[in-house]
């Protein structure tokens, strides 16, 4: 008895070490950052999550949405996001938060799942592998990964320990319980400047069917929010349009609606937005840089003061830390922008880079 | 499924609890049903034919030999049924080494241009150990040393006990049989003994091994390029890579057959420690030189020919000399053996086999003359310097086999010579050019400390062994050594969906 007790004690240490060492080696970066700040919320402080892919990060400001309008929001988004991880996400929120609202980003609905494994596999990554362990971890990994390959994302270990020598920095070290405040709640501020070609498509009204996988799970997951009475936006960020996505999101606008749900298109605002295809954009018309970041944010910003009923929480004690983030994010923002003038004033792009 | 993999270790822990919750009566039939399994999971299920039909073979052939009286039957079985099993090997594994030499000579023009094209066979898993242990386990049922097993499935237990069957050791039958059908009580020391090996093994394979692999395959790849000095650093990479991953590989076979409660024989006693070459193979694949010396070499020394040949020198080399002499044909016959069970390849023939037989037959010979140096020297049997030096000697005796052994082929490896001995650059040992070759100097420097742990534990593994040394200590001792070899295997391995799947090399034979 004594023996196995002392053999439990050894393996429970072993398993304790092991999840702090892997938190630990999993790659570092922006991705992981993002999600080791959620983790590291306080417990029902968040108004808005925010789930989707790329566009999400460095588009919507958290530190802007709060200095202007006292909602702190909070990006959940990695690269390339699989829509089937939206549900896992809502509920990986939920286990700390109570956020009044989730937004979602559709523009991944418009891609076939089968085209984001063969080309953008490693990408699912950046949800499975930047959850802490837990049992909606493995139901995560059981939607999004072929059977033969899961067992180096259950223990992604696996994958990351030859990261043994990023051990080194000190963000690595401090990630051992996966916890981090992130200094721009999420966001990532960039300064380079590729322009896009503004293209209009607001005459179409005609609709064309996204992948049915992507519409099943659209559908899917509409039925959880309604089933667990969580509100939802659902959202398009601003993008060099084709014919075809405007119907495709044309197509989805239909589903959102019809099922009660809520769509907004920030494409249709452009000038509301203020939007500047020649400077707010950093790989010629996909995603904005701090330009185009804040035009965006403010303008969401307004919508959902407009739309939805938040209490501003400036002021509150218990939200000191986003008083940091959003004056860290001023003088951030402050730089990013005389960067991005400098580069449109001197025809200065970031071409090479985007390409 | 390799035994590095995570599916096979999952279903060893689920084996291991099992194991130890069926009644005790059943265990032995739960191995041979988790052996079979293994057997059909780790290559292509219709391969489990060549060991059923084996066993089957053998099984029979020794309840025949036991059960008749006259000695002409029982040669006759004997014959037939080693025969079948040696044709079974010969035919899978040596083939296309009879095809290559064929064409080899006559490429040459001894006898015409007519090419035989190879052929492309399947070989079950662990056929030259199944094969051997089968065998030995015949003739000692022949030579009345065992008796023969009457429970046909008991007797497939022996034959296919999943954790040697891929890479050794090979088995004594009278070493196992008390083992192999006994209850076994879960004993919480040999458990955590087991494992603790295994880790171990985990350690050498992994960390160890795979580590220089990177830069053996750089240079063996290359070796136009690398050329030089680069050679013999890669060839003593590649002793160092080929010792941790055999000795590895069973570090944790052997781990994980005493977590079961059954010990199986040693296969290594530290070799790089060796004073000699005949000590060498007295502590490297220890199983296989007995079982060729027990099965192969003695009953050849017995032969009327071996006899007679020994007269004849006798006669005209004198008493002494004489019988040294006619003992080298037999050992030839021996080492010729040693380096064909390795594979169907002049490669392994030469650095395996017969180079180690000139070795010896050149040591024998030079005896002499030894003895005069070191009365020269005044080097008395026990001097420090003696010691390491034959230990030095002995290594590289052992590396420049070794050359062979890596190489594609005996004639790549005869240039891998020429290659090391037409250039010169030595600078590249100081240069940094080493770190060209696959290992960074963070990845190189935990090579070293990697080995220079191998050799800590070995050296305290002469007089003690590890894990009793390990388990006098206090508690946190104990748990932090542990901890750090665990975690050192995770952090510091290769392995993972990053890495191809690590095969051990022994594995292939």
């Amino acid at each position: 008895m004594k023996n196995a007790i002392k053999a439990m004690v050894f393996i429970l240490l072993f398993l304790v070490m092991l999840r702090s060492l892997t938190y630990m080696l999993r790659t570092n970066g922006p991705i992981k950052d993002i999600f080791v700040g959620f983790y590291a919320e306080p417990e029902d402080t968040i108004d808005v999550v925010m789930i989707g892919s790329s566009p999400v990060y460095p588009c919507y400001a958290a530190p802007q949405l709060w200095g202007e309008h006292g909602i702190a929001a909070y990006p959940l988004s990695s690269n390339v996001q699989r829509p089937k991880a939206a549900v896992y996400l809502v509920k990986e929120a939920l286990k700390t938060q109570s956020p009044s609202l989730f937004i979602f980003e559709l523009r991944q609905f418009t891609a076939a799942d089968s085209y984001m494994m063969t080309y953008y596999m490693e990408f699912s990554r950046g949800v499975t592998d930047n959850l802490k362990y837990s049992v909606n971890r493995i139901d995560m990994i059981r939607a999004l990964v072929p059977e033969e390959d899961r067992y180096s994302y259950y223990f992604d270990i696996f994958k990351y320990h030859s990261n043994w020598r990023s051990l080194i920095l000190s963000d690595q070290r401090t990630a051992f319980i996966y916890e981090r405040l992130h200094p721009l709640k999420g966001l990532l501020i960039h300064e380079e400047v590729v322009p896009g070609e503004k293209k209009d498509y607001s005459d179409i009204t005609e609709e064309l069917a996204i992948p049915p996988e992507q519409e099943e799970v659209l559908c899917e997951l509409m039925t959880y929010l309604k089933e667990n009475e969580l509100q939802a936006l659902f959202i398009v960020s601003p993008m060099v349009l084709t014919k075809e996505l405007t119907m495709q999101f044309n197509y989805m606008e239909r589903i959102i609606t019809e099922n009660g749900g809520t769509f907004l298109d920030l494409n249709d605002y452009y000038e509301e937005i203020g939007l500047d295809f020649a400077r707010d954009f950093y790989d010629g018309g996909s995603h904005t840089n701090a330009s185009g970041s804040e035009k965006c944010t403010a303008f969401l910003g307004a919508y959902l003061e407009e739309n939805y009923h938040f209490t501003d929480k400036r002021g509150d004690e218990a939200y000191a830390e986003w008083d940091v983030a959003y004056a860290y994010w001023l003088e951030c923002q402050a730089a990013a922008l005389e960067t991005i003038e400098e580069k449109v004033a001197n025809g200065n792009y970031d071409v090479g880079e985007a390409e | 499924m390799s035994i590095t993999s995570f599916a096979f270790l999952c279903s060893f822990a689920a084996v291991l609890t099992l194991y130890y919750l069926i009644p005790k009566r059943v265990q032995w039939m739960f191995l041979l049903f988790v052996s079979i399994l293994y057997f059909l999971t780790a290559g292509e299920p219709w391969l489990l034919f060549y060991p059923a039909a084996a066993i089957t073979i053998v099984y029979a052939g020794a309840l025949y030999i036991d059960g008749v009286k006259e000695q002409k039957k029982k040669k006759a079985a004997l014959s037939l049924v080693v025969v079948f099993c040696l044709l079974m090997l010969i035919i899978l594994k040596y083939c296309n080494f009879g095809i290559y030499t064929y064409n080899a000579l006559a490429m040459r023009g001894f006898w015409g241009s007519g090419l035989l094209s190879t052929v492309q066979l399947t070989i079950p898993l662990g056929i030259s150990f199944y094969t051997l242990a089968l065998l030995g386990y015949l003739f000692d049922v022949y030579y009345e040393i065992a008796k023969p097993q009457r429970n046909f499935f008991k007797f497939a237990l022996f034959g296919f006990y999943f954790p040697v069957i891929v890479s050794g050791p090979i088995l004594r039958y009278r070493n196992m049989e008390e083992q192999l059908y006994a209850p076994h009580k879960m004993d919480f020391k040999q458990v955590t003994y087991g494992l603790q090996r295994m880790v171990w093994g985990f350690f050498k394979k992994l960390v160890i091994a795979e580590r220089l692999a990177l830069v053996v395959a750089s240079v063996y790849g290359d070796y136009r390029t690398y050329s030089g000095f680069y050679i013999p650093v890669a060839v003593i990479c590649f002793a160092f890579q080929l010792y941790a991953d055999f000795s590895g590989g069973m570090d944790i076979v052997l781990g994980l057959s005493e977590a079961l409660g059954i010990r199986v024989a040693e296969n290594f006693r530290t070799p790089y420690f060796s004073r000699s070459i005949q000590e060498f193979w007295r502590r490297w694949h220890i199983t296989l030189g007995e079982w060729l010396k027990d099965y192969l070499f003695y009953p050849l020394l017995r032969t009327d020919t071996f006899g007679r040949l020994q007269e004849i020198c006798k006669k005209r080399f004198g008493k002494k000399t004489g019988k040294k002499l006619a003992t080298f044909v037999p050992m030839f016959f021996l080492w010729f053996a040693v380096g064909m069970w390795h594979g169907g390849a002049w490669k392994f023939i030469v650095g395996s086999g017969l180079l180690h037989w000139c070795y010896i037959v050149g040591g024998e010979l030079l005896t002499p003359l030894w003895k005069r140096i070191k009365v020269f020297f005044h080097l008395g049997a026990d001097s420090l310097f003696l010691k390491a030096w034959q230990q030095l000697r002995t290594f590289l005796l052992v590396c420049a086999g070794f050359l062979f052994f890596r190489a594609e082929s005996f004639s790549e490896g005869c240039r891998m010579y020429a290659a090391m001995f037409f250039t010169w650059n030595p600078h590249i040992l100081w240069d940094g050019s080493l770190l060209t070759l696959g290992l960074d100097a963070i990845e190189a420097a935990l090579a070293v400390v990697a080995l220079i742990v191998l050799l800590i534990v070995s050296v305290l593994q002469q007089k003690e062994g590890i894990r009793d040394r390990i388990a006098r200590r206090n508690i946190v001792i104990r748990w932090v050594i542990w901890y750090a070899l665990l975690f050192g295997v995770i952090l510091f391995g290769y392995y993972g969906p990053e890495y191809s799947a690590a095969e051990f090399i022994y594995q292939g034979f």
